[in-house]
């Protein structure tokens, strides 16, 4: 095949759509490619499915401005065009931010993220807990829950999952937290085990992901573009 | 949405039921010049959203600027609760507007099941349930859809009801609606103006006469009032309009696909379908309109699959150059086809062969019946060789997977045609081993369902076998299916019955129903949701019996709560078609046979419509 290429871009998930599962996320994906009519790679074999790839599923409730996911194309497209004729395509609430041409042999994205960094809005707490919390958590090497698989429970130390605190803010009526925390198969921090680990309920928070990173170190870089950066708890 | 809903979407399952914003939906300008209408389900989202009826009325008012639709769904057990709790009306979907500001709220009957849902909508939306309690302010609550046909047990609760095909009776409704609304005349003139219309029905202008606790008729409170009201029926489809966009889901629900109906009506004459008897004449859609129809759709929704809808899609006398093309056409991007409705005969399985080329999951075919005889009772005109072929041919071509569906407590069963059912299931099974060409062991599921009788059909007289009979049938046959490669599915009993009472129903019901409602019934029609005992307890207290609507045996000539409402069919075609049941004459089909003077076309001025001379089988 000539001509094929791969796009790599970022998209958003905004509150319209933010209770759709991962699921529905996908299903809503490949409805809009068909009616965008891009020119998709497909698999072999009996059911060929389109060839895509997507980012770690974001749980039902929380919004997101970095999802990441790679198309294969049959026709080599710009990745600016494909931004702007693809966002006409897709639900109100989600939006193409970011499109770039990915390199043959590239990486899969899965192994490009470990990390995320999240925004938590809380009500009615103030900073002062927060940062407590999170001092006393600092301070253990291990918090460990018991966590519900599919194949039974097990016991998880949190406390290495998370990465640090970089923001603590108070807005009104309520406290934002940005928090850095590990994601994907090598090791991944749920909301709710978040929420154990500083003490609030995912259900009364408004949660987004802000980012999502491969960690190397304290050098934190994003799957496109060159936004990375550098961050070591003080 | 209703923003107050917001922070109750973490608590519930299925959020994504209630947040409306899918691709396609309507959102127009609330202003007061505009007839609302709101578009409700008596189900979850889930179900409703598969409904095409609503599909094709929500493009039609929605394209109209004087007009706006919008959509409504019974939220589940769980949002309910939350909803009662805090004091949240139920809400359309795209404004988040209560139910109770629209001009018109709207409900569709598609099965008896769903009634208490209607008024747990009106409770949750706080517009009074019983009609004569509605105030000048409140809206109009009107139903269609096939229960409408014997809509007696509603007639409380119904300001007003349409008989038939909707897409054009709705402009008529809107029109009324919206001069009385500009003359600022009450809901009693409206009403008045609404019964004038060919089709429509104002329960409220008639009263129910009893005597011995039986029904008598109906008696007309206002003058010039018709005796019958009879359906609207189109006698073109293609002058109708059908939408070029579908609303698309993000969560999953049923028929979640492009939908086209290809054809309405079915004249195959089955005694029990209440389908094949309200939506006659027959009338098939040009496929050339047909595939414009799709190519819109698929480019408007991106679905990947593309349903051929009617009650018998085989029948359709271009199905096979039609799924041809579609298929040609969308295979290359990703678009299935599929037939939900096959016959049982051999051209079904060279058709799903056409279909299912890759993956062929599972045949289903309805066979009704164990035997013959009682085959030729109910006028399913398959025969054992005709069974016996198409088996064969579907084990040859490579499937593995048959789903037989039959009816036990039909008229004149005997325990041979039980055991004709064990027999035909371990036949096709045999057949399965001797022919099948698939790696994969043969399997067959039987599924079971117990007959209900149902108006404006040649059984509407039979009563219902009782609870124990069916119960005890179903008992026998799982004794004999028991057998290795043989899977036995059942439908509750239970339901079976409610839905007899529900279908025979009369005016009296009502009270049963807001009763039922009282003790938490809804969601009856879900298996894990149903209260039989307090359905029981609000007869009770009612003091009606259940079973002398389910189970008693009319005689032609009794006067029956749906006298009034007319589909067109004569009452002198049902009766000898009853009569021919009992003798076991089949009746053939007036598609391809003589007349069968049923009286449809005669009495509505249309006639069978076929795209092509038939193709003679």
């Amino acid at each position: 095949m000539t001509n094929t290429s791969t796009i790599r871009f970022q998209f958003t998930k905004g509150s319209e759509v933010r209770f759709l599962s991962h699921l529905d996320v996908l299903r809503a994906f490949e409805r809009a490619v068909r009616r965008a009519g891009l020119p998709m790679a497909y698999s072999e074999g009996f059911s060929p499915r389109p060839i895509v790839s997507y980012s770690f599923p974001l749980p039902v409730g929380a919004l997101s401005e970095a999802e990441y996911a790679d198309y294969r194309l049959v026709e080599d497209w710009d990745p600016a065009f494909f931004l702007e004729h693809f966002n006409r395509y897709l639900p109100p609430g989600f939006q193409v931010v970011q499109a770039e041409r990915l390199p043959e042999g590239s990486p899969a994205l899965m192994s490009e993220i470990n990390a995320a960094l999240w925004k938590v809005t809380l009500p009615g707490v103030s900073p002062e807990d927060v940062e407590g919390r999170w001092q006393s958590l600092k301070a253990q090497d291990s918090f460990v829950v018991e966590r519900q698989t599919k194949r039974g429970n097990r016991q998880v130390n949190l406390r290495p999952l998370l990465f640090g605190l970089p923001r603590i803010a108070q807005l009104e009526g309520a406290v934002e937290v940005h928090c850095l925390a590990a994601v994907g198969s090598e090791g991944n921090l749920r909301l709710e085990e978040l929420g154990l680990l500083l003490g609030f309920n995912p259900a009364e928070a408004v949660i987004t992901r802000l980012g999502q990173f491969k960690k190397v170190g304290s050098v934190y870089q994003a799957p496109l573009g060159n936004r990375g950066f550098t961050w070591t708890e003080q | 949405m209703d923003k107050r809903l917001l922070p109750l979407l973490p608590l519930v399952s299925k959020p994504a039921r209630y947040t409306n914003n899918e691709v396609n939906a309507v959102h127009k300008e609330w202003t007061e010049d505009k007839v609302k209408m709101v578009l409700a389900f008596p189900d979850v989202y889930d179900v409703g959203m598969g409904h095409l009826g609503f599909k094709i009325l929500y493009a039609i008012i929605n394209g109209r600027s004087d007009a706006l639709a919008e959509r409504a769904y019974a939220p589940w057990v769980d949002m309910q609760q939350l909803m009662s709790e805090r004091g949240i009306p139920l809400t359309a979907l795209e404004s988040g507007r209560s139910l109770a500001d629209f001009d018109l709220v709207g409900f569709t009957l598609q099965h008896e099941l769903s009634y208490t849902n209607i008024l747990k909508m009106l409770d949750l939306a706080g517009i009074p349930r019983r009609s004569r309690e509605r105030r000048e302010g409140d809206p109009l609550v009107l139903a269609g859809g096939p229960c409408a046909f014997n809509v007696e047990p509603l007639a409380d609760f119904l300001d007003f009801v349409v008989l038939g095909e909707g897409e054009e009776v709705i402009h008529e409704v809107l029109d009324v609606a919206k001069a009385g609304k500009q003359r600022g005349v009450g809901r009693r003139e409206i009403l008045r103006e609404l019964a004038r219309l060919r089709g429509v029905y104002v329960p409220g202008f008639y009263r129910a006469v009893y005597a011995q606790g039986k029904f008598q008729g109906l008696e007309a409170l206002e003058p010039n009032l018709p005796t019958t009201i009879e359906k609207r029926v189109a006698p073109d489809l293609g002058a109708l309009p059908f939408p070029e966009e579908f609303v698309v889901p993000y969560t999953e629900v049923i028929h979640d696909r492009v939908m086209v109906e290809i054809l309405r009506g079915c004249t195959r004459g089955c005694r029990f379908c209440q389908a094949g008897m309200i939506y006659r004449p027959v009338r098939e859609r040009d496929p050339e309109q047909l595939k414009e129809q799709v190519a819109k759709l698929v480019k408007s929704t991106g679905y990947d699959e593309i349903s051929l809808s009617s009650l018998s899609s085989g029948d359709y006398t271009q199905i096979r150059p039609l799924v041809k093309e579609l298929i040609a056409t969308y295979q290359g991007c990703g678009v299935s086809v599929s037939l939900p409705s096959l016959r049982l005969d051999s051209f079904a399985v060279e058709l799903a062969e056409e279909i299912q080329k890759a993956r062929k999951t599972g045949l289903t075919f309805a066979p009704e019946a164990g035997t013959q005889r009682l085959r030729d009772v109910i006028n399913k005109n398959v025969s054992d060789q005709d069974l016996k072929e198409v088996v064969q041919a579907a084990f040859q071509a490579g499937w593995h997977r048959i789903k037989l569906y039959f009816m036990i407590g039909l008229p004149t069963e005997t325990e041979q045609d039980l055991d004709g059912i064990a027999d035909l299931a371990k036949q096709v099974l045999a057949w399965g081993r001797q022919y099948r060409t698939s790696r994969k062991r043969p399997e067959v599921t039987v599924s079971v369902a117990s007959f209900v009788p149902k108006p404006h059909t040649p059984f509407q007289w039979r009563g219902q076998d009782p609870l124990e009979v069916l119960q005890g049938k179903q008992e026998y046959l799982m004794e004999r299916l028991r057998h290795p490669g043989i899977q036995f599915s059942l439908h509750k009993v239970e339901h079976s019955f409610l839905e007899a009472v529900f279908s025979r129903g009369d005016r009296r019901l009502g009270a049963v129903l807001e009763r039922a409602v009282d003790l938490g019934c809804q969601f009856d029609s879900w298996d894990d949701q149903l209260r039989f005992e307090s359905w029981l307890q609000a007869f009770r207290d009612e003091g009606l019996d259940p079973k002398e609507y389910a189970q008693r045996c009319l005689e032609p000539g009794d006067p029956l709560p749906w006298d009034h409402l007319s589909p067109g069919v004569d009452t002198k075609f049902l009766v000898q078609e009853w009569q021919r049941a009992q003798q076991a004459v089949p009746t053939p089909d007036c598609r391809w046979d003589r007349c069968s003077l049923c009286g449809v076309c005669f009495n509505l001025k249309v006639a069978n419509k076929l795209t092509e001379v038939g193709r003679g089988d």
